[in-house]
């Protein structure tokens, strides 16, 4: 599959990480100087993909809704007491921009607590992305159902949430270890000034943003903690030194060894980060409508990171934050809109502040989620299901459009695989790499980020410039 | 301190007469081998795998006693008092709630949660518990409902009652359970309606099988998983699976018949006594599915009564080979070991199908062959070996080690399970079923990776929860802590060996890690905290901080973190 090309990049992108991991700390000059001898992604532009994880399975159906009343009145039998009321609708309905005719000339609203990212379709830069979901290659409700999986496979344990939450982020099953972000991330990174911070999350360990080479880092709304023992003498002891050497001295356990190393990243950057940040401000209020908003909290420093991005020298960045409280099995209809107003305030808003910092056509936002979920009620919710519908964000997305084909408001048509567990028409991989190019990976290099490619029609879903 | 001796009547089971002289025998490291050639070390490894500390005493009852007499022991030992009786003692009902805390609210378990993991002689009961509470998890954080509290207090108690029990009674008092009925969706759970098309709620359905009992694939009795001629894993249970047996699961609800439902002054509706949260759910038959349930090749016919259908799955699940192997693991990878071999975990899934008198599912005998089996027992010598010790047994062990006491007796202590200052990690507060950590996590680009071993709890180690760990403990463990201080750890007793560093870190050493700090980490340790001189004049704040120094340097260095 890999090429002699990519071989060479490989093998350089390995000595690329070992310098870093040596000299996060080192002068950034070195660190540039390494990456000079890179030939390729020589980036000069800043570039930043940013993916919000709605943990626990977003209800697609109660997200982007059919408002025509003949879908809705389908809508309406299907959800029952969990459907949410046409009226509600009227303000968060979208047309397209350019006219696109729907399966069953479906015409869709968003939920009403996404009044922004209405806003931000109606301007053009909020695109959605109709029924996508993992497959391992294009699938129909005959091959679903087939008994041969070696002929028809699937992607593996379907509706598992945290198999489903790795495959979206990683293509495998729960402990695969190298999500596409970071695969990205690891062509991207001899184009950064600290090739540690190409991968970031704000949400703690994530296999989204872990590659083959790039380590991902960590960092909390809040910003960079230093460890403070390893700073100063506490209690009266010599202790900071011997804190700083216990706490990062590498052992031959690979358990003790792989803690330090971590311990170790983070002493290493801690100064570094916390020094860049120091002189940020964003005048975009993150949080405005007073509600606490853990969403809204990890964009506002991811918005400072890209605000540093020159002082850190990086062109090339990959982020990921999540919220969570998706699985509503029970209370869809009382807990759901108040998690999508967290979402709508947290992307809007963060959209704002790339407006403030100049960059909103260099950052692009896209929501994932482990999986849709069933259109029929089970009472008061929903269950596990497989395609949704997802959101991308940003001044480069071709906004004001729908992608891909939209799925029949039913639970027999050959789109769902039962109770309107929908069928995916568009896979993860094909999403992945259209974020992907417009990132700056090459076509012959998008195998090596995302394997089963080849078996999808197109490798560009068209909604990025 | 007016409730000091309160306290001390009261918790006096909790430290028997412990390591009220640790002095000479102590620090010797030519202590004596017990009659079972157990050595201190050896002791304080086994209790710091089947118990949260091992001090003098605890150490000592090992040695004598042998590791399976001594687990017998624990087996046999008197129940301390219940979470349930310490919110009842500490002011939770109704008539001690007032419009401004209105406590059947509240779902602020953290007093009664650490009061029960701190306190109580009953301790390998509660180190087990907390593993099971991560394996059949409820957390509080998304409880809607009346008394969180009590919920997941009657919660904690039927997992302590049924911890050296027997697995199938522990399944059912789950399922059945007020807690976990809210928590995965029981509750309420009505049958299917074709006039509207609704079905029944799946959640508990999948969990139980996927996370309770029997996992995604189908598992040799070693834990390894059976694949077909193709070499595809074999998946235990289907979606057809999920949705048949999600119609067990439906007429549940709480049983508010059980609780008094009270007025108050300031709420226009009454409000239920806590009664409700601890029992069973209720059944309605009316609510119930009566469709035949076709599961893992079992077909409970139409028209089955309820609680015969339930009885019938839950047995079912029970029987399911996958069970010893896969409960098994999981306990192996909590007490001891992230990447037990095959063998072992064969060995406790022997011990899991039939306790040598024929019964399955007996759970003293999974406890018994997970911390006397030779991979247990025998140190280590592979690179790949330990684990990550997890941060609440972490803060269990300092606190039980250093007889940590609750001024008020109400364990007034905060939340702690923030990142950024903090453990990263809180008992009855996963952020979802999947517990805090995944037992098959992978640390990405580690050597761990390399190995392809596993280390579910490095799940919580990142840049930010490091540093907020080591933030956190330099804190707490030189002070008193909690509302108005609270709690406050027990020192004294080390105060006469403050003055000799190699005394003391030898003790920490001792009692914290079992002597797994390598040399040049002691020799570091000692090194920087003699910086700080002890003379005839020193005074005991100086012998103090030599304290913090040692115990704040053990507990941040990987040699402790990572349990061998």
């Amino acid at each position: 599959m890999a090429n002699l090309d990519t071989l060479h990049r490989r093998a350089f992108l390995k000595r690329a990480g070992a310098v870093s991991a040596l000299g996060a700390g080192a002068p950034l000059a070195l660190n540039l100087a390494a990456a000079g001898e890179a030939a390729a992604f020589t980036a000069t532009d800043y570039k930043a993909i940013v993916c919000v994880f709605l943990f626990g399975g977003n209800d697609h159906g109660n997200t982007v809704i059919p408002y025509d009343t003949t879908n809705y009145a389908l809508y309406e039998k299907i959800r029952a007491s969990v459907a949410r009321a046409r009226p509600t609708l009227a303000a968060t309905a979208i047309t397209p921009k350019t006219a696109q005719t729907l399966t069953d000339n479906l015409q869709y609203a968003l939920a009403p607590e996404l009044g922004a990212l209405k806003s931000l379709w109606d301007s053009g830069q909020c695109a959605v992305q109709l029924n996508i979901g993992p497959l391992a290659a294009p699938t129909t409700l005959a091959q679903y159902k087939s008994a041969d999986r070696k002929a028809n496979p699937l992607p593996p344990k379907l509706f598992s949430h945290n198999d489903q939450q790795s495959v979206w982020q990683a293509l495998g099953e729960e402990g695969t270890t190298i999500g596409w972000g970071g695969r990205i991330g690891d062509l991207a990174m001899s184009s950064n000034g600290t090739s540690s911070l190409t991968c970031i999350s704000a949400a703690g360990n994530s296999v989204f943003v872990s590659g083959d080479t790039v380590l991902p880092y960590q960092i909390s709304p809040g910003g960079v903690s230093p460890v403070y023992s390893a700073t100063y003498d506490f209690y009266g002891t010599a202790m900071a030194t011997t804190m700083k050497t216990l706490i990062t001295q590498r052992s031959s356990n690979v358990l003790e060894d792989a803690f330090a190393g971590v311990t170790q990243r983070g002493l290493d950057l801690q100064f570094q980060v916390a020094n860049a940040l120091k002189p940020i401000t964003i005048a975009t209020p993150f949080n405005i409508d007073g509600q606490d908003n853990r969403l809204a909290d990890q964009l506002s420093i991811v918005a400072k990171l890209i605000a540093a991005r020159s002082t850190l020298g990086q062109k090339r960045q990959v982020f990921f934050v999540s919220l969570g409280g998706f699985d509503n099995h029970d209370g869809l209809l009382t807990n759901h809109g108040p998690l999508l107003a967290k979402v709508n305030e947290a992307i809007g808003q963060f959209y704002k502040a790339t407006v403030e910092l100049g960059v909103q056509n260099n950052v692009t936002t896209f929501t994932a989620s482990d999986f849709g979920r069933t259109l029929a009620s089970n009472g008061d919710g929903s269950d596990h299901g497989w395609g949704a519908h997802h959101f991308i964000v940003g001044g480069a997305v071709k906004g004001g459009q729908f992608y891909g084909k939209a799925p029949s408001i039913s639970i027999t048509t050959e789109d769902q695989v039962g109770e309107g567990r929908l069928l995916p028409t568009t896979s993860v991989d094909q999403y992945a790499a259209t974020l992907a190019r417009w990132f700056g990976v090459s076509d012959s290099e998008m195998p090596t980020i995302l394997p089963r490619i080849g078996n999808f029609a197109t490798s560009n879903l068209g909604f990025m410039t | 301190m007016q409730n000091s001796e309160y306290v001390r009547s009261n918790f006096a089971g909790s430290f028997e007469e412990d390591l009220s002289a640790p002095a000479a025998a102590d620090i010797s490291t030519a202590s004596p081998l017990s009659a079972f050639g157990i050595t201190d070390a050896q002791a304080a490894r086994f209790l710091q795998q089947a118990q949260f500390s091992s001090t003098r005493s605890e150490i000592s009852s090992v040695k004598s006693l042998g590791y399976s007499a001594w687990l017998a022991r624990q087996y046999a030992a008197r129940m301390s008092p219940s979470a349930w009786n310490f919110l009842a003692a500490t002011g939770y009902s109704v008539a001690q709630s007032t419009a401004s805390d209105q406590r059947f609210f509240s779902n602020e378990i953290t007093p009664m949660i650490w009061n029960q993991l701190f306190t109580g002689y009953d301790q390998a009961r509660k180190r087990m518990t907390l593993a099971l509470s991560e394996f059949m998890v409820v957390s509080v954080n998304p409880l809607d409902a009346f008394w969180p509290t009590y919920l997941m207090a009657a919660y904690w108690d039927i997992l302590k009652a049924n911890v050296f029990g027997n697995f199938r009674n522990l399944l059912e008092d789950v399922t059945l359970n007020p807690a976990m009925g809210r928590y995965l969706n029981t509750v309420g759970n009505l049958k299917e309606d074709p006039a509207t098309g609704r079905r029944p709620d799946e959640n508990y359905a999948r969990e139980v099988m996927q996370l309770f009992t029997i996992g995604l694939y189908k598992l040799n009795n070693d834990g390894s998983i059976k694949t077909d001629a193709a070499g595809v894993k074999q998946e235990s249970y289907t979606q057809s699976d999920t949705e048949n047996l999600a119609r067990v699961f439906t007429g549940y609800d709480l049983d508010y018949a059980r609780s008094r439902q009270m007025a108050v002054p300031y709420l226009s509706y009454p409000i239920p006594d806590p009664e409700f949260a601890r029992g069973r759910l209720a059944f309605k038959d009316s609510d119930h599915s009566t469709l035949a349930v076709t599961f893992l090749g079992t077909t409970i016919p139409a028209n089955t009564p309820g609680p015969v259908a339930m009885k019938s799955a839950l047995d079912t699940l029970f029987n399911h080979p996958n069970v010893g192997p896969f409960f098994g693991r999981q306990m192996i990878q909590r007490l001891v070991t992230s990447n037990p071999s095959a063998a072992y975990i064969g060995r406790v899934a022997a011990a899991f199908n039939n306790n040598g008198a024929g019964v399955r599912g007996d759970m003293k005998a999974v406890w018994t062959a997970i911390l006397t089996d030779p991979e247990a027992r025998t140190l280590p010598t592979s690179f790949n070996a330990g684990k990550v010790r997890e941060p609440i047994v972490r803060a269990v062990q300092w606190g039980r080690t250093f007889r940590v006491t609750s001024t008020s007796g109400k364990w007034l202590l905060y939340q702690q399970g923030s990142s950024e200052y903090g453990l990263a990690h809180e008992p009855l507060r996963s952020p979802s079923v999947f517990n805090f950590f995944r037992p098959g996590y992978v640390p990405p680009n580690t050597g761990i990776a390399a190995a392809s071993l596993v280390a579910p709890e490095f799940q919580l180690h990142d840049e930010v929860s490091s540093a907020g760990y080591i933030n956190y403990l330099a804190d707490f463990v030189s002070s008193s802590f909690g509302y108005r201080n609270d709690i406050k750890p027990n020192y004294t007793f080390l105060l006469p060996i403050a003055g000799n560093a190699k005394a003391l870190v030898a003790w920490v050493n001792l009692h914290l890690t079992a002597n797994q700090l390598s040399a040049n980490t002691v020799s570091l340790i000692t090194a920087s905290i003699e910086k700080l001189a002890i003379t005839g004049t020193s005074t005991d704040k100086d012998r103090l901080n030599r304290i913090y120094g040692a115990i704040l340097l053990v507990m941040a260095c990987p040699e402790y973190l990572i349990q061998k």
